[in-house]
């Protein structure tokens, strides 16, 4: 079985919405994965839970069509690009260096807060690099997944853009708010 | 077919600097997440969505091209990025439902 090279596919696609939701007391960012949109604010001690966003997005898992291997990947919050924000940001230095190779770097976030100590495992950024690789003609460009945890101390002023349907059912839809 | 003999045979607008592929079938939606769990590499990928988030999306599932329909505006910094990732956005004023059926006419099936 570990001779297999894995051919993945997406399997158990779920689509739904990703809520992120800011406190405005400690300003703190939580996100979760909800089949339906809510615009729910409440009060937890100290703290007052109001939603910034509702994204549409989907969840998925990996699936090998030769061994039937399956990965999952409810962890996954989403794919951001980034947008050069910050010169020092490690994705950035690893965004460059990469682009002579034409291979195009995207960062995976779990949900946070639990993604700041539980990431997910390399293994299966792994996973998911060779996954969209495979979905592609890579002689032309290739991808490549990364870990948020690369961002570090910088995320709070990571201005990145997630792979997400924000306010893409209103007609014109609006300049986009920070999300991090 | 390739996404030139599209252009000229449909009489698109090319908005971004790319260079020509072979184009194999044709995915329409206006969601991120539709095109990222459903579209083939080399698709046409018809949609009005017009954000800068759409050539990431393009580029994740490798496209052969983002044809903007209904004459949508297409924001500059959505050329922009094409421009910097070599993705093709095209446009049209038809809408849709008139595109895919030409795309349709020329032997384009989806995907
Ligand atoms: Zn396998
Ligand atoms: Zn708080």
């Amino acid at each position: 079985m570990s001779e297999c090279r894995h051919r993945w596919e997406m399997a158990n696609i779920q689509f739904g919405f990703v809520v992120f939701e800011k406190c405005s007391h400690c300003n703190n960012l939580r996100t979760y994965f909800s089949l339906e949109d809510t615009w729910d604010e409440y009060r937890e001690g100290d703290c007052q839970w109001s939603i910034v966003e509702n994204a549409q997005t989907f969840r998925f898992d990996l699936k090998c069509r030769d061994c039937n291997r399956l990965e999952t990947f409810e962890d996954l919050m989403g794919l951001l690009y980034c947008t050069s924000c910050q010169p020092e940001c490690e994705v950035e230095v690893l965004r460059k260096k990469f682009e002579a190779e034409k291979t195009w770097i995207l960062v995976a976030f779990g949900f946070l807060p639990r993604a700041k100590t539980n990431p997910i495992p390399q293994h299966k950024l792994d996973i998911l690099t060779d996954y969209f690789n495979q979905r592609r003609d890579t002689s032309r460009s290739k991808v490549k997944i990364v870990s948020f945890n690369l961002i570090g101390d910088l995320l709070s002023r990571c201005r990145g853009e997630f792979i997400h349907d924000v306010g893409m059912l209103s007609q014109e839809p609006e300049e986009r708010k920070p999300l991090l | 077919m390739t996404t030139k003999d599209v252009i000229e045979k449909i009489g698109l607008r090319s908005l971004s600097k790319f260079e020509h592929r072979d184009v194999d079938g044709v995915f329409v939606s206006d969601m991120l997440s539709d095109v990222m769990a459903g579209a083939k590499s080399g698709n046409l990928w018809v949609t009005v969505q017009t954000h800068k988030s759409i050539v990431p999306a393009a580029n994740l599932v490798d496209v052969s091209a983002v044809i903007i329909t209904s004459g949508k505006n297409v924001p500059q910094e959505t050329i922009d990025l094409a421009n910097q990732h070599n993705i093709a956005i095209l446009s049209t004023d038809l809408p849709s439902f008139e595109l895919v059926g030409k795309l349709y006419g020329l032997g384009l099936v989806s995907s």
